[in-house]
């Protein structure tokens, strides 16, 4: 077993002192953080740039128009006009108006059709919008029929706006679900990239030793699964670094990002004293910083060692069947298909992590993995079903790892044509 | 010290049986040449000498104990299909190799500073494998089988792309290692290379063992039936003497010609024609065959005999 330490060992200093390394684990996290702060930007400034939509009316109800005339504000205004249609839509195409709106005789009854016409047909967004406008003058005009009283009518007005609380066992945690859904789809797609990414560094290694021919020096010193042993922990090991470095960054910057946030907010502008405090200053201006649990970046350190060990593990074996990595593809397509399924159902689970489906792959060792980790992010998982499936994990890391390393001992000797499943088992069974 | 001893070891992969029933043995201070064609299944015994495979039948061992993990830092291999960790530094390489046999780091490092600069590569400590041409690799990988001081080397082709210089000091190289005690297995196809260095000598083919014992005893075997004439002039008798059947011609060149004498054929007979032809005979030599000839002769012989089909 030393020699397995000292495989590791080299496997791992060779690559973590690697120029690709140190720049990948310093630099993603910048391009991460320069990818998002761009695209929140891009979002700002779209919205900003929404001009205001002048809308024509053609009223034929005589109420609806001057109602609708009254809610005009930046997003849309309304105009009454008398003009004709064909005047009208030359003021459209000549841009005057960004469309007209017709509204029949028995609006207000639900009778006739309303319609907008613009020349850019308008989004979906600008439907709503509009749409909402309309009911809300046409409710108003039905009750006031109805002769309510306008103190009534005012007080039926309800604003609501909804708020979301996660429930925990230590109790209620603002910062609602939608931060989770973030982190849990964040977990996911990093588990899933840093299982692939190590997977194939270890296959390439392997590929590397056997085309150079190196192997059989090394296989005369060493047993072929300690080789393939040491190079799974090492290259593992090097994963883990990269992990628990991005983990700890994490939590520095959720730690910090409420000081920093708080720096570039006025007080005076949200009726909070100047000598305020920073979390004080954040609840007024309605900003949760999630604060990540630590136990999280535990489990997800775990579910990592028990993928990587099960996918490296495959992907040792399939390094051991080929000479190339072009040759590698067709293996490596039915090992990484689990993973594909767990991603395309991520956003099922993490809407209802507690069904059926989100438990059952967060205990199957080929999705656990990913499906295990996204249901801990965005919900409380019971600690029985995570351990149970870690423990599924590993077990079966251990099985699989067993079964490549028959695979590997004979696969690291044979060149030549690439072996049919039946020679595969023929390997296994090999004494 | 080592006394290698493999005893009637059989390996079968599939239907092939790759050695069949394989006897064989080394010694400290001797160098064993294992010849045999391309595919005779030399490969396949010294995987199974380096415990890389295991014998469905028979043992082998070493100092009369069976190979194991405990044998395999005893041993130095060199493979005929060998090569480098293609973006590790030199350096970096041999002690990487050499810890995997066990050897310090410090120790390695030193012993690995000495060889380089015993085969002229001091420079090359921190350059990348796949920098260095063929043949620079080769004496790195070469390196790297003796670094470890390997009480058995099993070198397969070992000159393979070396030019003459680096070959003959490789050569050297060896033969100090073998006056150094080390029990030394030479494969290979090269029948030069075998006769300059070895002292014993095993032929393999399809899977079995055809001679064995030492160079100059197997040579008698096949008797003083070779003739060698140097000479100025006409070479025209030896083609003649050939289409008599009288003789077989082993090699032909300018100045020289190699005859095998068949059955009846007296060495006199050979002299006295030539003599006719040429202008002066400067050597004429009755000896035992080139190891090339009796190596042709008995692969041949097995090819023809019936028993070799089933062999196979």
């Amino acid at each position: 077993m030393d020699k397995v330490w000292i495989i590791a060992k080299s496997e791992y200093l060779r690559r973590v002192k690697s120029r690709a390394f140190i720049l990948t684990t310093l630099l993603l996290p910048l391009a991460i953080v320069l990818f998002i702060g761009v695209i929140a930007m891009l979002s700002v400034s779209a919205f900003k740039q929404e001009k205001q939509r002048s809308v024509a009316i053609v009223d034929s109800t005589g109420v609806l128009g001057t109602a609708l005339v009254s809610t005009s504000d930046k997003d849309l205004r309304f105009l009454q006009s008398d003009d004709s249609i064909d005047s009208l839509r030359t003021q459209v195409s000549e841009g005057d108006h960004d469309g007209y709106l017709v509204l029949p005789r028995g609006s207000v009854d639900g009778e006739g059709q309303i319609t907008y016409y613009s020349a850019e047909g308008g989004g979906s967004m600008l439907e709503r919008r509009i749409e909402r406008r309309i009911e809300g003058v046409v409710e108003e005009e039905r009750m006031r029929r109805q002769n309510l009283d306008p103190a009534v009518i005012q007080a039926l007005r309800a604003n609501v706006s909804l708020r979301m609380m996660r429930l925990t066992d230590e109790g209620e945690e603002v910062g609602g679900t939608k931060m989770f859904t973030v982190l849990g789809i964040g977990m996911g797609a990093l588990i899933v990239m840093m299982m692939l990414i190590y997977g194939s560094v270890v296959m390439q290694g392997v590929i590397d030793e056997k085309s150079s021919r190196v192997v059989e020096v090394v296989i005369s010193a060493v047993k072929p699964f300690h080789l393939m042993l040491g190079k799974v922990l090492g290259i593992g090991a090097m994963g883990l670094t990269q992990l628990v470095f991005w983990s700890l960054l994490l939590l520095v910057i959720s730690m910090a990002a409420g000081t920093v946030i708080a720096m570039f907010l006025d007080p005076a502008q949200y009726n909070v004293t100047a000598g305020a405090s920073t979390a004080q200053l954040l609840v007024a201006a309605d900003i949760h910083i999630p604060d990540f649990p630590a136990s999280l970046f535990i489990w997800l350190i775990l579910y990592f060692l028990g993928g990587y060990l099960l996918y490296a593990s495959l992907y040792a074996a399939i390094g051991s069947m080929v000479e190339s990595q072009q040759d590698a593809q067709g293996f490596v397509i039915p090992v990484i298909l689990p993973i594909i399924v767990a991603m395309y159902t991520l956003v099922p689970q993490i809407e209802n992590p507690s069904s059926t489906l989100s438990v059952v792959m967060s205990m199957v060792p080929l999705t656990s993995p990913i499906s295990a980790i996204v249901r801990i992010a965005v919900t409380d998982v019971p600690l029985w079903q995570s351990v149970l499936s870690l423990a599924i994990l590993f077990g079966s890391s251990l099985g699989v790892n067993w079964l490549a390393g028959r695979i590997y001992r004979v696969g690291i000797l044979m060149y030549g044509k690439k072996p049919s499943l039946r020679e595969l088992i023929r390997w296994i069974r090999l004494p | 010290m080592a006394v290698l001893s493999v005893d009637a070891v059989t390996k079968r992969y599939d239907t092939v049986t790759a050695v069949d029933n394989v006897s064989l043995g080394a010694k400290p201070g001797r160098i064993l040449g294992l010849l045999g064609p391309n595919g005779a299944g030399k490969t396949s015994t010294i995987r199974m000498i380096t415990y890389i495979t295991v014998p469905d039948e028979g043992t082998v061992s070493l100092d009369g104990t069976a190979v194991g993990p405990w044998s395999q830092s005893l041993i130095g291999y060199l493979p005929e299909e060998r090569g480098l960790y293609t973006k590790m530094k030199v350096g970096e390489q041999l002690e990487y190799l050499a810890a995997l046999r066990g050897v310090p780091p410090a120790q390695a490092h030193q012993q690995a500073r000495t060889w380089l600069e015993r085969l002229g590569a001091e420079d090359w400590w921190d350059k990348k494998a796949d920098e260095l041409s063929k043949g620079m690799q080769q004496k790195v990988q070469f390196i790297a089988t003796v670094l470890h001081e390997p009480a058995l080397l099993i070198l397969d082709e070992p000159f393979t792309g070396l030019d003459p210089i680096n070959a003959e000091l490789l050569k050297e190289i060896i033969l100090e290692l073998k006056d150094a005690g080390r029990t030394i297995l030479f494969a290979s196809h090269r029948m030069e290379q075998v006769e300059q260095l070895c002292d014993d000598v095993c032929l393999i083919s399809q899977g079995q063992v055809l001679l064995s014992g030492g160079l100059r005893e197997v040579k008698q075997r096949f008797g003083k039936n070779t003739v060698t004439i140097d000479f100025v002039g006409d070479s025209s008798f030896a083609q003649s003497l050939a289409d008599q059947e009288l003789v077989r011609i082993l090699s032909h060149s300018h100045q020289q010609v190699q005859l095998r004498l068949l059955e009846g054929t007296s060495e006199r007979h050979v002299l006295e024609t030539a003599l006719q032809h040429v202008e002066t005979i400067t050597r004429f030599e009755l000896d035992e065959p080139p190891l090339q000839e009796v190596f042709v002769q008995v692969v041949g012989e097995q090819a023809q005999s019936p028993t070799s089909t089933a062999s196979q």
